[in-house]
């Protein structure tokens, strides 16, 4: 018997130097200057500073350009997002876009549904919502009762969303719906629908987290009415098209460098002679973090080739998610108590109060590890 | 693709090293040489690869201590490549040399010379048995007549590098096994590997296991690049956690069989054991390697991880 996991040695190309150099110094000057550096993607919010990125081409990077896309290398395009990430800049108002809502549209869209979206989406001023969690339908996704029923001249949707980010401030939300009951293959009869969250039946409710941001809500649909073409791809054909996201959705830097300003700023307060333990401590987050890369370039690799390494992903997401948790509680016991104001305290609550969210967002520990598991043939 | 010599390896150390052998080697039985793999060995000339002339690389030296770390192979072979590796002017056929650590070496009592880290070349010495945790002899010497030898500044990094590699192949090994017993060992009436806790914990062994690898075969590919030094840090201290992680879970998977000396699950576990223990624990690379770092700075800190330097 043999398990295959393949992390293949793969190096970043030396084209992706250039652009590396290009987006530090484009961060150093474009960071808004009332932002607190922080690598949580899901943290800093600034239309501003996406329509920036944008028009530098570093959002839809991968697309074709007749889309607006950039037609770049997924390389090209981790090192972007790496960048951005490490410096704590503000990305998630076109984070999802660019990521997964983007990318579906082209495997899966209509082309007109491409030639809207894309390009605004490419230039940093169009944001999506990920409308797949439900009050009662959160690891098991298949179970979701949001329905959308054929209707003259469109689809009328009922039901409610809920954790869904920033809906209160993007522009649509993909939902994943159902237009079949459920019957003996319960993954049938699911579809995915574009709505645009400012539409008549929707209403959208802000739902504060326990470190006191506003970022998800909950989203309600009564008797909305969308039209036909909001349909993407097939309908019935949902589940496949939801999983099929699965490789770039988890595989990212995002995914074991949230903690990475808490990092920062301890090298920043031990300075650069630290004591034997601090220093040992700096080794192991560092060896950490270069070996996470690597798997995560790896993936890219993958990506570019062509392949949807579910597992693979599944796996750096699951040691990178345990990795940004652990961070800031090794820094901790490296430190004694800082005031409150104290940069590396500050770094330190916000992601203190964010970690319980890192291995539950985008697929929990628990479901990540059952993923493995399968890949391992276990199950 | 596995590369030619890793192939050849493997076919050979299948052939030649079974529980049999293994119990042989190690402590407290003889500590006996293998003396038919040895010759086997050399006729392929797999203990030369490495050596500048041989037409391989010190990648592919590595590349080849994996696959003995897979097989728990029971000689010297990382000292007997690095040292034809670093020392090429010693002919070839005259036995075989060991590289000791701290007046320790490997196989000491087989070898016809050892090497110390500064460049001490002993011809001739005596010894005295001794073996690490995981029964392999690891022999005290003590010099009889010495010759000073050149040594690349390196030497003791390739050594770091060796545990790393071997770790790394007994890595993959003992996650094999441990999913392989979990599909045939039934409790319950079913296959454990069909109880989630088990499903998770071998999750958690594969993930550690993937790290492992990768960060190894990363600092492989650093060699001879400016940072492979903090890629070979990196990768002893990252190996060597996993080891321990994957070492727990593999036996508690296993039961009380794995904790038998009949099971062949400790020949693996054990020398993971020793191995993240040989040329610096996690803490002493993790020390020297947050050392550069923050020598760097904070601000420098991303470009660290990135460059590796
Ligand atoms: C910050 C944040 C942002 C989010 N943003 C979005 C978004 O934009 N859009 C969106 O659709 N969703 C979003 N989510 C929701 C997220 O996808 C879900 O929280 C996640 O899928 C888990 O669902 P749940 O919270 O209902 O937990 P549950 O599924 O109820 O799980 C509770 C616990 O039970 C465990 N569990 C469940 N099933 C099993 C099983 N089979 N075996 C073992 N253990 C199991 C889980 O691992 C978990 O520990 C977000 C969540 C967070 C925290």
């Amino acid at each position: 018997m043999s398990v295959e996991l393949r992390f293949d040695p793969v190096e970043l190309p030396p084209e992706t130097q250039a652009l590396r150099a290009e987006v530090r110094d484009f961060v150093a000057r474009e960071m808004p200057r009332e932002s607190w550096p922080n690598s949580d993607f899901n943290e800093g919010h600034s239309p501003e500073f996406s329509r920036k990125l944008g028009a530098r081409g570093w959002i839809g990077m991968t697309w074709p350009k007749a889309y607006g896309g950039g037609e770049r290398s997924f390389f090209e395009r981790y090192v972007v997002t790496e960048e951005l990430l490490a410096a704590g800049a503000p990305v998630s108002a076109h984070w999802i876009a660019d990521r997964q809502s983007g990318p579906l549209l082209l495997r899966y869209g209509t082309e007109a549904q491409r030639r809207r979206y894309l390009p605004r989406i490419a230039a940093g001023e169009c944001y999506f919502s990920i409308g797949m969690s439900e009050p009662d339908s959160g690891s098991d996704l298949a179970s979701v009762r949001t329905r959308a029923d054929r209707v003259d001249g469109g689809w009328l949707v009922n039901g409610a969303k809920i954790w869904t980010t920033d809906a209160h401030r993007n522009h649509h939300i993909i939902a994943l719906v159902r237009t079949a009951p459920v019957g003996e293959n319960r993954h049938a009869g699911l579809s995915q629908l574009l709505i645009d969250l400012d539409a008549d039946g929707v209403t959208v409710r802000p739902i504060k987290n326990m470190a006191g941001g506003e970022d998800f809500n909950e989203v309600v649909f009564e008797d909305c009415l969308v039209p036909e073409e909001a349909l993407i791809g097939e309908a019935g054909n949902g589940w496949a098209q939801v999983t099929s996201e699965l490789g770039y959705e988890r595989s990212g830097p995002e995914r074991f460098l949230s903690a990475f300003r808490v990092f920062v700023e301890f090298v920043r307060h031990v300075g650069a002679d630290p004591a034997p333990d601090a220093a040992a401590l700096i080794g192991k987050l560092a060896s950490h973090l270069m070996t996470l890369r690597k798997m995560s370039i790896s993936v890219a690799g993958m990506l570019q080739g062509g392949r949807s390494p579910t597992v693979e992903a599944a796996l750096v997401k699951s040691v990178g998610n345990d990795f940004e948790k652990l961070l800031p509680e090794l820094v901790r016991l490296q430190t004694s108590a800082l005031p409150s104001d104290h940069p590396l305290q500050r770094s330190l609550s916000q992601t203190l109060l964010h970690a319980p969210s890192f291995t539950i967002r985008g697929g929990t520990r628990e479901i990540l590890r059952g993923v493995i598991a399968r890949g391992l043939g276990l199950r | 693709m596995e590369s030619l010599i890793a192939q050849t390896a493997e076919r050979i150390f299948a052939d030649h090293v079974d529980k049999a052998l293994l119990d042989r080697a190690e402590a407290p039985a003889a500590g006996a040489f293998p003396d038919a793999l040895w010759r086997t060995v050399q006729d392929s000339g797999l203990h030369l690869v490495g050596r500048p002339d041989s037409g391989s690389e010190l990648g592919d030296l590595f590349g080849l201590l994996k696959v003995a770390g897979r097989h728990a192979l029971p000689m010297p072979l990382a000292e007997v490549l690095v040292a034809n590796a670093v020392l090429p002017d010693v002919p070839d056929g005259a036995g075989f040399t060991t590289i000791a650590v701290d007046g320790v070496a490997p196989w000491a009592r087989a070898a016809n010379r050892v090497l110390d880290l500064d460049g001490a070349l002993h011809v001739s010495f005596t010894v005295e048995p001794g073996a690490n945790i995981a029964g392999e002899p690891r022999d005290s010497v003590h010099a009889g007549q010495t010759v000073a030898v050149a040594v690349p500044s390196e030497l003791p990094l390739y050594m770091a590098l060796s545990r790393t590699s071997l770790m790394s192949g007994a890595l993959e090994r003992t996650m094999e096994m441990s999913v392989s017993y979990a599909m045939e060992r039934a409790q319950f009436g079913r296959p454990i590997a069909k109880f989630q806790a088990i499903q998770h914990n071998l999750a958690l062994l594969a993930g550690e296991v993937a790290a492992a690898v990768r960060a190894c075969d990363g600092a492989i590919e650093a060699l001879g690049t400016n940072g492979a030094d903090n890629q070979i840090a990196a990768a002893k201290a990252r190996v060597g956690e996993a080891a321990g992680v994957v070492a727990e879970i593999a036996h508690q998977v296993h039961g009380a069989f794995g904790f038998t000396h009949e099971h062949s699950l400790h020949h693996y576990t054990r020398r993971l054991l020793a191995w993240r223990d040989e040329y610096g624990r996690e803490h002493e690379w993790q020390e020297r390697l947050g050392r550069r770092a923050a020598a760097r700075g904070a601000d420098q800190l991303w470009d660290f991880i990135t460059r590796g330097q």
